[in-house]
This record gives C-alpha cells, structure tokens and sequence, in this order.
C-alpha cells in the first residue's frame, strides 16, 4: 500500500508541480493569457512553490499585528462583525426623518445622510430647476432643515455618516444642532464621508470644488478644528470610491488612495499638527468590485501597504494609526439596469468579498440602483444580503479565511508591488495634489476606463445581460423610479424663501463677511467660522458662494 | 470632383450682419471647399482686412488656452468684439478629434462679444488648418474687430502663424523639461513678443534669463523683442501683454487692410493650388504617366527634383 | 466623387456634455473617444453646463449632434433644453441621451424632441452608426435652411 501510493506520487513539489504542469499543458494545449483587473497575469494554479511563507511574520502577522494584513484587530468579525451604513437620503426633510425613524426601530445604531446632489452643487433649492430636487437625496440648506432631518433621532448616541463635502455645511448644521439640544460636541460621533477633496478632482462626481488650493486649507481646518472640539468625530475619509468609480483598476484605486492619504498626513504634518493625533481618525472608503480575489488581495495588500507608510515614512508612534480602518460599499459600476434583478446576485457576491476582506463597515446597494434611487423593498433586500451573510452563512467564524491560500498570498504580494509602482509614480510627480493638478491621475485614469470598456465591446470582459444571456428589452418588468412628492417640494420651497426673508439681514451678513476674512487671514479656522455662519441662519448655498468668491472654484481639470 | 457651389444671398447677407450661426455654418462650409474659391472670394473681398489677428503659439502645457481666456477678458474690457479660432490635432487614424481648447474658455460662453471656434487641423502641418485663411476671411467679413489664432501646440513646427498673424506671440513656460529649447529654433524666429507664463512657478526666472539671452544673441538691438511674464490662470500680466501687441500693431502699420488681405491671399493660393493640383492629378489617367512613374521608381528621376521643376515654372507664371 | 468622400469632408461634429447636477464623466469620455475614433470632431466639456451653454456652443461650433449623458435625473430639464434650441433657431441639431434613463421616462424625451436614447450596455457600433445617420440628417436640415430661398 505504502509503496504503491509512493510511486504514483512525486517525490517533491518541484517535481510534482512540473508534472501537474505537463499533464495540464498536454490537455489544455495552448491558451490564453488570463489577466485580472489590475492587468495581473494569473496562473492556472497556485502552490506551495509560489508561496512565500518565509517571511510570515514580516508580510503577514497575525491579526492585529503589524502589517495587518490578516487584519487590523486581533478579533475581527469575531468580536464585532461590521457595522451595518446603509446610504439613505431623499426628497424633503420629512421624508428623510421618516425613513430614518423606521430605521432606527429595527435596531440601527448607525445612520447616514446623503443630500440632494443640488446641496453637492454648493446650491440652494432656490437656484436650480424645481424637477432636479431632492430626487437623489435630501434637500438641505439650513440649520433648521437638519434639525427635521434628526428630530427624535439621538444624535448622541448613534454614529452619523455624512456624505458632506467641503465646507462640511452638514456637519456645521449638525453641531448647531446639538448645541440647540445642549449636546456637548464631544458625544458626536460619525465620519465627514466626502472630505476627501483630491478624489473629487481626479473623478467628477457631483461635488461643487473650491480651487485646488483653497480646498485644502479648507480640509486642514476642518481636521484642526475637529481634533480640537469634535474629537469622536473622524473628519477625513480617503475615498478610493471615486477612483474606481471612474475607471481606475483595483491596484490604481489603491495606490491613488494611499497617495492621497500621504498627501493630507504630509499637509497636517506641515501644519504642525501630531502626526498619531490626525492618523487614529483617518478612514477609507471603497467600492467593493466583483472581481473576487483580485479586490481581496487589494485590500490585504493596502493595510500592509498603509501599516508601513503610516509607521515608517510618517512616522507615527501610536499602532492605531498604522490601522487601515475601512468602509466598504459594494460597486454600482458592476451593477446592470439590464435584468436588475441579476444585481441581487452580484451584490451579494461583492459583499462576500467584503466580509472576507476584513471591512469595518459595509453599505450593500440596492439591486435597482443602475436605475434610480432605490425603492423600499429594494433596500430593505440590500439590508438583508448582509443579515444573510452575517447570520446564515458562516463567514464570520474564521478571521481572514483567505488567508494562507497559496493564491491569495502570492496575488497580495504581487498587488502590493502593483499598488507601489502606482505610489511611485505619484511621489515621482511631486505628490497627489500636484499629480491631480497636472492632470495625470485623471489621464491615467481615463485611459483604463477606455481599455475596460474595450474589453466588454469586444467580450473579452463579459457582463450578463449586456454582451451574455441578453433578454429582449421589452420583457423587462422595470420598477418605477423614486421622484419625490412635487407638491412637498414646492411647499420646502417656499418655506426657504420664507426662512431667507424673515433672518435678521444685518446678523447673516455680518457672519458672511466674518466668513470672507476668514478666508482671507491664515490665522483664522475657516472650519469655525462655517459653523458659526450656519448657527447664524446662514444657508448652505449663501456659505459656499461666499468661500467661493474668496477661494476661487474649483475647475474640472482634464487632459481632452 | 465635388461640385462646388455659390454662397447663396440669404447666408451671404446674414454673415454679412453678423449673423453667429450663419458664420459658424460658413465656416464649416469653407473647411470642406463647399464654396467656389473665386466666386466667394469676389464677393467678400471689399469686406476684409479690417479684422486684427493675433496668434499665439507654444508647446503642449504651456497655458495657451488659458492665457487666451484671460485674453479675451482684457479686450472683452476694451469693449472689443473678439473671435477665437482654437486648432487641435486630428487623429492620424480616424481623422477624428477632439477639440478641446474651448473648456479653459469656458466663462465666455454667455458674452454675445465673444464667438469661440474649434478647429481640426485635419492633418495639415504647420500648426494651423488648410481652410485657415478663409475662416479668417469670413470672421473678418461678420464684423468682428479681433481674431485670436490657438496653434496645435505641437512647438516647432508651428510656424504657419507667419503667414496669417499680424501679431505673433510666442508662450512659453517653466519646467517643461527642457525649458528653452522646446522652442529654440524656428519658432523662436516669429516670435513679435514673448510670454512666460506660470510666471510664479519656480524657475520662471530661470526661464526668462534663458530667453533673454537667446533674443540677446539673435536681435539687433534697436528692435527687441519684448518678454511679458503672465499667471493667466488669475489674469496676472495680460493687460501688458495687450499692451505690448497693441503698441507693435500700430508701428509696424499691422492695420493696413491691404497688407493684411494680401497676407491672407498667400495662404488662400497656396491652398487653392495645391488641392487643385492633387485632384486634378490623382483624375487624370495613370497610363499617361507611367514612363515617368517608372523612372521615379527606378531613382533615374528624382521625386524631388520633378516637385521643385513644376514649383518653379508655377513661379514663373506668378512673376509674369 | 464618391458617397465616401463626401462625408470624409463633412465629418460630423458632436457635442458630448452634461446639463444639470450630476458629474459622472466617465461614460461620456469613453463615448467622446468612440466618436473621435470613428472619424468624428467633437467637442466635449465638462459636466454641469447650463442649458444656456449648451445653445452657445452648439451654435458657435455648428454642432450636428449633441449627445447628453444623464446617470442621475438630469434628464429632466432636457425637455427646457429642447424648447431653447427651437426657440433659439438651432431645430436642425439632433439630440441624443445616453446613461440611465427610466423605462417610463424614455417617451417624455422623446416626445420633447430627442432623437434617441441610449441605456446602459448599448454596443459602440450602434452609437456611431446612429450618430452618423443622425448628423447627416442634421447637415441636410442646415443646407436646407441656408442655401435654398
């Protein structure tokens, strides 16, 4: 018996791996290159002789250990699965307040807000066509429209996610809230989602821009002013969303990413700040693609990646900084309007990748997000994707379950080396916010979007439902789009035109030319003096014009 | 061959008043020689020559768009009517392009003073377009007191700006690599005034040092080409640009309407010649020619030599 | 001379824009290469251009086709665009929408005058053939109002 087994087995692996290797070639014959995303090539199998196990302590570590690449704590969804974001944000602030409430009683303890992209604008609902409003989120311009949003909702007990671009008029609101509940600043909890100014240069959005320069003392402000009197709220999120979003691969989304996480740690640095005090509240922020082990082995190579910039090349002190905290929201890119249903699958499918990569926090789309913003019952199976995953399907059992798989490490090293050349390149152009100035990034960008593109014309990428297992068109049963009540949207409308005509003129003109020297003066917080404006009465659309007077707008900067 | 047609009155009189989307119409009509040459020629002649141009040139990067843009603001201030003609390469596979030079001038979209055109240079060398001279005729004849040319950008070689500008302005920009001699020769030649842009960018000194002393080296010194330091991007020496071009317009006479026209006559022969003759050639019979074919394939005929004779008896004919 | 040569001279020249709030490029660029690649001029910019801009360039560019992507609900005000290039003379430039425009919303711009809407998926071919025949019909429309009494 033992004899026999030992003559129809080779001696060693690297025997044994050659042999396997001419019996496949000799039934496969010759074929095709497989490259991922990221323009990888990946082998037909992976073993031990690709492994590099040598070094285990110094590539991989054991949770919560340095690089964290097996995690960044040493309990991971043993202790504490991730939290559960689900984007919400339409119509008025009523509908809002009441999508929340009905949240917050099945057991949420985390919320989001995401506003009208006309608020993304910098505008006011009195500057824009009526029809636009309140359609892809809530409509908020003051103070008092943030105080419905949250009436009966806790603020200082919940964590709340705003997808606040800068001036961060919603978080300003939001204090100005708690300060008329008499809440201490110091209980307000949550992450100022859209800080990251550089991503919304480098991908358009929808995001009103101050000019680049203007941008970023705005950020440094916010970040000084938050350590100082918010210090539970996390005032940078690093997106590597947009750059997905518009087209980068998965190693250029992270080495952008982590480039531009360097560029705000350096500028605080500058500032003077304490380089633990700014690190240990910053965050990230992905899309989740479809591209299973691709996107793990990116998100395991970027904690080791961030873990050694953080410590060696920042210099911070403090282990928390080293940790590449993360919020995941799975891709509306990967999502077809074709067959929308067929998202359900797909989500699911990216949800498990970010389970498996060990995410903090998860937003899950809705299958009909490739169409409008999402219906009820669309969102409430987006929710239950993650419930299923959590509760049903024993993912959670075992921290970084991928890991040791001779394929999975050996693709995280070679992403990582991937991730530092994008890194590399970017130091080469004197950093993030002079690669995005000179337009690179976005040229780089916008060449691998052509060539992805390419891939699905020519079906070398195939998508289901749009180059594969096409239906006729007409058989499609598609849910009606989400448009907020007209008449409620008129009513919030005239009701603004009311709060603008019944304000004290002399008090917000004096808060708005407060703001203005502020702007003027490097000796001034701007941060504060926003909050003080929206305290004031001041709206969302008077603080931005005025900041972009003083700072200049910022334009799209694109190679044609 | 394509048949060519006359302008009809109706376009006629309304490019005549000014008309936008007659001119814009004209323009494209004129790109594709949809006009008869003569004929629109005859018709627009007494019309042209009162319209100022002015081109700017330079390499990729350097800011010429956006120091049109701010351009355009100091005329726009001088309650002048400016049109911009905006030249981008054309794919040399499709012929397709993308124009975008407009997008940096972008603010003026709303300002009835300003008419913004893009042009494929169809792939004609030289930085401009083979139509350029009839583009220019045509803005000319709707009226508006200033042309702004854009070149390709391509450096070096875009020297066709000498044939149809009044006023050359040449841009230039530091760290770029390598500086000066992105423009060093011929390019440097043309040049009526200088500009250094991104002038608060480090080394903007260098680069106006390194200039200065190539004009030092080339001038002779009662003529001195001036070196303008611009930030176009917040209007930071445009309205001495404007000054400089506005001074050199008026000693070199630049306004004479006749020099100008004939200017323009030039390149909208030299056009009109050489798209007659490769038409009229690739028409004819082949087997007429094939003894001469073969020597040129042979080398016993130089394909040069053969050009250079024909050009010279066109000379000839000019001279008579 | 030929069918062929003609439109070699005549290449279409295409618009590609975003009117209203939202700035997602990345389809519109991809399209703006597709044409440029299939011998068209186009002229492109940025996101968030008013309806305004929109009639100025498409008349100062003698624009054929003007094509808008819409990924969020801009394409809800296009109809406002239709009624200013009419009233403004320009009735001879086609519109075309691509992006992710509601099944019940398709009609609406339709019926306001947009030539075609493309959703998400639709292959490069069908684009540049639809654009061509478009842009053709567009340069007709043109001749006719300019050179005929």
């Amino acid at each position: 018996m033992e004899e026999k087994r030992k003559r129809n087995q080779p001696s060693d692996i690297q025997s044994a791996h050659e042999e396997w290797q001419q019996s496949y070639q000799k039934q496969m014959g010759k074929q095709q290159v497989i490259r991922n995303r990221s323009g990888l090539e990946v082998d037909p199998l992976y073993s031990p002789a690709d492994s590099n196990n040598i070094f285990f302590n110094e590539r991989l570590g054991f949770p919560g250990q340095y690089p964290f690449t097996r995690g960044i704590y040493p309990t991971m969804h043993r202790g504490r699965t991730w939290s559960q974001r689900q984007l919400i944000g339409l119509g008025t602030p009523d509908d809002y307040n009441e999508r929340v409430m009905k949240l917050l009683d099945s057991g949420t303890s985390a919320i989001s807000l995401l506003p009208c992209n006309s608020t993304f604008r910098g505008l006011d609902c009195d500057e824009i066509q009526e029809v636009l409003l309140g359609t892809c989120g809530t409509i908020i311009n003051t103070i008092d429209h943030m105080e419905t949003c949250l009436a009966g909702v806790p603020i200082e007990e919940i964590s709340t996610a705003m997808n606040d671009p800068l001036p961060f008029t919603l978080l300003a609101f939001l204090l100005g809230v708690a300060r008329r509940r008499g809440i201490p600043w110091e209980r307000i909890t949550g992450t100022s989602n859209q800080s990251d100014y550089i991503s919304h240069f480098v991908a358009n959005h929808m995001f009103f821009r101050l000019s680049l320069t203007g941008s970023r003392r705005m950020l440094l402000d916010h970040i000084a002013f938050c350590r100082e009197k918010v210090p539970n709220w996390n005032p940078v999120s690093v997106v590597g969303q947009h750059m997905q979003q518009a087209g980068a691969t998965p190693a250029e989304t992270m080495g952008f990413t982590l480039s531009t996480a360097i560029q705000y740690a350096e500028d605080c640095l500058v500032r003077g700040m304490d380089i633990d005090s700014v690190l240990t509240r910053f965050t990230f922020f992905f899309d989740i693609s479809i591209s299973f082990f691709e996107e793990v082995a990116q998100f395991r190579a970027g904690r080791r990646i961030w873990a050694r910039i953080a410590r060696e090349r920042l210099g911070a002190l403090d282990p928390r900084s080293w940790r590449f905290k993360f919020h995941g929201q799975t891709s509306g890119v990967d999502l077809t309007r074709q067959q929308p249903l067929n998202n359900i699958a797909r989500v699911t499918t990216q949800a498990i990748v970010g389970i498996l990569s060990g995410l903090q926090s998860m937003h899950t789309d809705a299958y009909d997000e490739a169409i409008s913003c999402p219906t009820e019952e669309a969102a409430r199976i987006a929710v239950n994707t993650q419930n299923i995953l959590r509760e049903e399907a024993h993912l959670c059992d075992v921290i970084d379950p991928l890991g040791g798989s001779y394929y999975i490490e050996s693709l995280t090293d070679q992403m990582e080396v991937e991730i530092n050349s994008v890194i590399e390149k970017i130091d080469a152009a004197g950093g993030m916010f002079k690669a995005v100035e000179s337009g690179l990034v976005q040229a780089m960008i916008g060449e691998s979007a052509l060539s992805f593109q390419r891939q699905i014309e020519s079906g070398d990428q195939k998508l289901v439902g749009v180059n594969c297992y096409q239906l006729d068109e007409d058989q499609e049963v598609e849910p009606a789009p989400y448009r907020p009540n007209p008449d409620a949207v008129k009513a919030l409308a005239e009701s603004f035109k009311e709060y603008k005509a019944a304000r004290s003129k002399s008090t917000v003109q004096r808060a708005i030319d407060n703001l203005a020297r502020a702007a003027n003066s490097e000796n001034d917080n701007l941060f504060e003096q926003v909050v003080t404006a929206a305290e004031k009465g001041v709206t969302h659309g008077e603080i931005v014009a005025c900041l972009r007077r003083e700072l200049g707008e910022g334009k799209p900067i694109i190679k044609a | 061959m394509k048949q060519q047609k006359s302008i009809s009155e109706k376009l006629f009189a309304k490019l005549q008043a000014g008309d936008v989307s007659a001119l814009s119409y004209a323009i494209r009509a004129i790109e594709n020689s949809e006009f008869e040459s003569a004929e629109i020629y005859n018709r627009i002649k007494a019309d042209i020559g009162r319209t100022a141009v002015i081109g700017f040139t330079g390499p990729p990067g350097v800011g010429k768009s956006t120091l049109i843009n701010a351009y355009i603001d100091c005329i726009r201030s001088a309650d002048q009517r400016v049109a911009v003609v905006a030249i981008d390469p054309s794919s040399p596979i499709s012929g397709g392009a993308i124009l975008g030079d407009r997008l940096r001038m972008a603010a003026h979209i709303d300002d009835p003073g300003v008419f913004i055109r893009s042009v494929s240079n169809r792939g004609h060398l030289g930085g401009l377009c083979a139509a350029i001279s009839g583009i220019i005729n045509l803005i000319d004849v709707a009226g508006w007191d200033v042309i702004l040319l854009e070149t390709v950008g391509a450096g070096q070689s875009d020297t066709d700006l000498t044939d149809i500008a009044d006023i050359k302005v040449v841009i230039q920009a530091p760290g770029l690599g390598d500086d000066i001699q992105a423009i060093k020769a011929g390019i440097l030649e043309i040049a009526d005034v200088f500009v250094v842009n991104k002038a608060d960018m480090p080394l903007a000194d260098r680069a106006m040092r390194q200039l200065q002393a190539m004009i030092d080296l080339r001038d002779d010194k009662n003529n001195r080409v001036p070196i303008v330091k611009t930030v176009a991007t917040e209007g930071v020496g445009v309205d001495l640009l404007k000054a400089e071009i506005d001074l050199r317009s008026q000693k070199w006479k630049v306004v004479d309407r006749q020099a100008r026209v004939k200017k323009r006559m030039h390149r909208l022969f030299a056009r009109e010649v050489g798209r007659l003759m490769e038409r009229k050639l690739a028409s004819m019979n082949q087997s007429e020619f094939s003894q001469v074919y073969e020597k040129l394939i042979l080398g016993d005929l130089k394909l040069n030599l053969l050009v250079e004779r024909m050009v010279e008896e066109l000379q000839e004919i000019l001279g008579d | 001379m030929h069918e062929s040569e003609v439109q070699m001279e005549s290449p279409p020249r295409v618009l590609i824009t975003k009117i209203g709030l939202d700035g997602h490029d990345r389809g519109s660029r991809i399209v703006a290469a597709y044409l440029r690649d299939a011998g068209m001029e186009v002229i492109y910019t940025p996101p968030w251009q008013t309806i305004d801009a929109v009639v100025g360039i498409s008349r100062q560019e003698d624009i054929d086709i003007i094509g808008l992507s819409s990924l969020a609900t801009d394409h809800l005000i296009i109809p406002e665009l239709m009624t200013t290039l009419t009233n403004e003379g320009l009735d001879a430039v086609r519109v075309v929408v691509g992006g992710i425009i509601p099944q019940n919303e398709i009609q609406k711009l339709l019926d306001s005058g947009v030539s075609k809407v493309f959703g998400p998926g639709t292959l490069r071919e069908e684009i540049i053939d639809n654009v061509k025949s478009l842009a053709l019909s567009a340069q007709k429309l043109k001749r006719q109002k300019w050179e005929e009494a």
